[in-house]
């Protein structure tokens, strides 16, 4: 019978009076109720219905064994009456004994009025919801968690943002995850039931996200409860959804704002700034204490606001003051210490960073770079570019899985680094252009000769040729090129195009 | 027909007496002590129709604190004084004595005056009651009934009113001044008075009781019950004994039934009514006794204590007490505010 008032449902509402079970059985189903003053009022043939008494029970034990025996002689299954709470071990044996569910409600009428929304008034209670609803809307929310405290409290449910992989947010109650695998993600609307556990759901449209729904849950909520919860998840839904909106739209302004302000200190190369530094203070950045930076770039296109987002997050689990932000194609961060932390400490935090990284590849192509451990504001500056060339030079490293520490490269990668930069081997490759033809000959003689501190003789040895083969061939180089190959800021410039066209 | 009550019938003529007690109206030790050290056995026990009707009658009684009257000792004639009073207010001797409390210890007091006075088998409760002015003489407002009583060191006081609650209350409070326990007596009336406005035979009940009991303590409980006139209320063990909010002299002891029942024993200084299963089972003036379950001891309502396995036996009460309302509505549950208990439900 569909019509039946269940103690679950009961002790799910959340304006129940402070329904609670004192003793009997834990879980009924009765076809009415019967709502008197006292127990001498009750009709005789109770029936399989609850009896609900507004007046205080007598204080003396056995008359509250009697006003138990008599209620179920009186055919009732259930008694709920103010200051049960307070009956001895010997009524509530006896209770059980008679199969009489005893009930304490503080407020006999409020659950009069949730027996009556259960059993007739299935709009007033969908109503109350979604006033309820409303209400909380009207009140300010810091983010989507607190709109979504808001509305638990309001509603009296726990409210939960699912996807199919697991809870996204939850408040006011723990969605149990048997409940959680029951709700179907499909529909508009689902309701989801798994042993006592149920919940209402309803799909989020949202254009940033797919396959959200907002679900209210509860134990033991009976369907009209939960098709009424899921019209007030309806209502929520517009709500939740413009939140993640906005919510979304302040991260993705804030990132741009600290990436500015990370910028602007970058490009100060550690020069003292009072309008940075107040910028970067409002942030919570010290540039005082010691700084370990890091870099994740995207080894092709990545969203790197996303890839902030699951950055900043796994960050939390790093026991370290920790700072990051959007930069470039990628994210830039930094932990800071304020003592000087023990080389122990720090292949701690980078063994951290390196499972960071880790994580971050499951979702993301990406590689990362970490800087050395610098003090104070020039410090962070030098970190922080020294973990950028360290992600650069990532990009290209498998073997090492695409991370990199600045501590374990070489002065050569480092310079490499530097010129195998986009602008930086078109120009090599544009100036060294006149050199490619004839095989390249006179390229490889040239790098040669440059790698032997332009020995004639040992450019001749290493690349097994004759003296003045060697002699001729710089010589046709210098003239193709054009350039004075005594200048030494020439024969360097030549060296790293060499070097950068070559590798 | 005048009988004859032998010295080695005393113990079950005190058993008889505890069982009327209703778990209250006091050990009878102390009296059996006495008594039994006395010489005036045997002792000659007359019907009220062998006396003539116009012989003036008295009744002594112990008051107060039964407990007190096992720690102070009362003299070896603790009623001269009061009976000395009273006659003198009365201005002739009295002959006759009869019991004014059939219960409890009260039941063996008329035996030691024996000695001096004729012995009636009548008394004016049938069973242990906690006042004064539950004695069937004031009951039925017979008139002219007065009462003496200790005042302590060797006072006496005498007690005449035509309000019975007075005659309670007074006393009461006199016997508080007296120490705790005393003794009273009153006089006043006649043998005829009696036939009608008292209890007769108690003390052949208490003895046949007694030599019940005696025969049967340790058959089967309702062999037991049978062999006494009775049945039995319950079994069990004590769970939980608390005191009423409103009266702290009464508790609700609960008892685990052997069978899961949940029996409940309501107390006072005797026990006053006993529910099985939220359902009322016996109340007062019935009478109903309980016992060690093992050692089959009869125990009064402040022996119950926690853990104590016990059996709840119910005797039927004397008639006199429910041949009209009146009589029935001083003893019932509710004479002493405690409500819901009064009537047994069928």
């Amino acid at each position: 019978m569909s019509e039946q008032l269940r103690l679950s449902a009961l002790l799910a509402h959340p304006a129940n009076g402070g329904l609670r079970v004192v003793a009997g059985p834990g879980d009924a189903a009765w076809s009415d109720v019967v709502i008197e003053t006292a127990e001498a009022e009750l009709p005789a043939a109770g029936g399989d219905r609850l009896a609900i008494l507004t007046a205080p029970p007598p204080g003396t034990p056995w008359q509250q064994d009697a006003l138990v025996r008599r209620t179920r002689d009186r055919g009732f299954r259930a008694l709920a009456v103010p200051n049960a709470d307070g009956f001895g071990a010997g009524t509530r044996t006896l209770a059980g004994r008679l199969h009489l569910a005893l009930l304490h409600v503080d407020k006999p009428m409020v659950l009069a009025k949730a027996c009556w929304q259960l059993l007739e008034a299935r709009d007033a209670l969908t109503l109350s919801y979604v006033r309820k609803v409303a209400q909380s809307i009207e009140y300010h929310a810091d983010g989507l968690a607190d709109l979504l405290r808001h509305l638990s409290s309001s509603v009296g449910h726990g409210i939960a943002l699912v996807d199919t992989e697991g809870v996204l947010l939850e408040s006011g109650g723990h969605l149990d995850a048997a409940v959680h695998s029951a709700i179907d993600f499909a529909p508009w609307v689902d309701v989801a039931r798994a042993g006592t556990g149920t919940a209402a759901s309803v799909r989020v449209d949202s254009p940033s996200r797919a396959g959200l729904r907002i679900a209210f849950f509860g134990d033991g909520l009976s369907d009209p409860q939960l098709s009424a919860l899921a019209v007030a998840a309806e209502v929520a839904m517009p709500a939740v959804a413009a939140r993640i909106l906005i919510d979304e739209v302040a991260e993705v302004s804030d990132a741009s704002v600290s990436s500015a302000v990370l910028r602007d200190f970058v490009d100060l190369r550690g020069a003292a700034d009072p309008e940075v530094e107040r910028r970067m203070l409002e942030r919570g950045w010290r540039t005082t204490g010691y700084h370990l930076a890091f870099r994740v770039i995207g080894r092709s296109r990545v969203d790197t606001f996303q890839l902030l987002r699951f950055v900043t997050h796994e960050l939390g689990a790093i026991a370290a003051d920790s700072h990051a932000t959007t930069s470039g194609r990628g994210v830039s961060g930094w932990l800071t210490f304020t003592e000087p932390p023990t080389a122990q400490q720090v292949e701690l935090h980078v063994t951290s960073l390196r499972e960071l990284h880790i994580a971050a590849r499951r979702d993301f192509n990406v590689a990362t770079g970490v800087g050395s451990i610098e003090a104070g504001a020039l410090g962070l500056t030098t970190s922080l570019s020294e973990a950028s060339d360290a992600a650069r030079i990532a990009v290209d490293r498998s073997t090492t899985g695409w991370f990199v520490r600045v501590d374990g490269l070489g002065l050569e990668q480092l310079l490499l680094a530097w010129t195998g930069n986009d602008t930086f081997v078109p120009a090599a490759k544009s100036l060294l252009a006149p050199l490619q033809s004839g095989g390249g000959e006179l390229l490889t003689t040239l790098s040669a000769y440059l790698d032997h501190e332009s020995g004639i003789a040992a450019t001749a040895a290493a690349l097994g040729l004759h003296r003045n083969t060697v002699a001729t061939r710089v010589q046709r180089a210098q003239e193709l090129l054009g350039v004075d190959m005594a200048d030494p800021e020439v024969r360097l410039a030549l060296h790293l195009a060499c070097r950068a066209v070559r590798s | 027909m005048a009988r004859t009550l032998e010295r080695a019938q005393l113990p079950a003529l005190a058993r008889g007496y505890s069982l009327l007690g209703s778990g209250g109206g006091g050990a009878t030790t102390m009296l059996e002590l006495a008594l039994a050290g006395a010489d005036d056995w045997p002792i000659t026990l007359y019907d009220l129709d062998e006396l003539d009707p116009m012989l003036p009658c008295l009744g002594a009684a112990f008051v107060g604190s039964t407990m007190l009257l096992g720690e102070r000792l009362p003299g070896d004639t603790p009623f001269a004084p009061l009976i000395a009073a009273a006659e003198r207010w009365l201005g002739h001797r009295v002959p006759v004595v009869c019991s004014l409390e059939g219960g409890g210890l009260n039941g063996l007091t008329p035996l030691t005056l024996a000695h001096e006075r004729i012995l009636v088998d009548a008394d004016l409760t049938g069973r242990a009651v906690p006042g004064l002015d539950q004695m069937s003489l004031l009951v039925d407002q017979v008139p002219g009934v007065i009462a003496t009583c200790d005042t302590g060191a060797g006072g006496v006081m005498l007690v005449q009113t035509g309000r019975p609650v007075d005659l309670e209350r007074v006393i009461r409070s006199a016997i508080i001044q007296a120490g705790g326990a005393g003794g009273t007596v009153f006089a006043g009336f006649t043998v005829g008075d009696l036939t009608e406005h008292a209890m007769h035979g108690g003390t052949v009940r208490a003895l046949q009781l007694g030599l019940a009991f005696d025969a049967a303590a340790s058959a089967p409980l309702t062999e037991l019950a049978a062999a006494l006139g009775g049945r039995v209320l319950g079994h069990g063990r004590v769970t939980a004994i608390a005191p009423d909010a409103g009266d702290p002299h009464v508790n609700s002891i609960e008892i685990g039934g052997a069978g899961g029942e949940v029996h409940r024993l309501i107390t006072r200084s005797e026990t006053l009514a006993f529910m099985t299963d939220g359902r009322l089972a016996a109340a007062a003036p019935t009478i109903i006794v309980v016992l060690d379950a093992i050692s089959r001891d009869i125990l009064e309502a402040t022996e119950l204590t926690m853990a104590r396995t016990i059996s709840v036996l119910e005797l039927p009460a004397p008639e006199w007490w429910s041949a009209s309302n009146d009589r029935l509505r001083r003893v019932v549950p509710s004479a002493y505010g405690i409500a819901e208990l009064d009537g047994v439900e069928t």
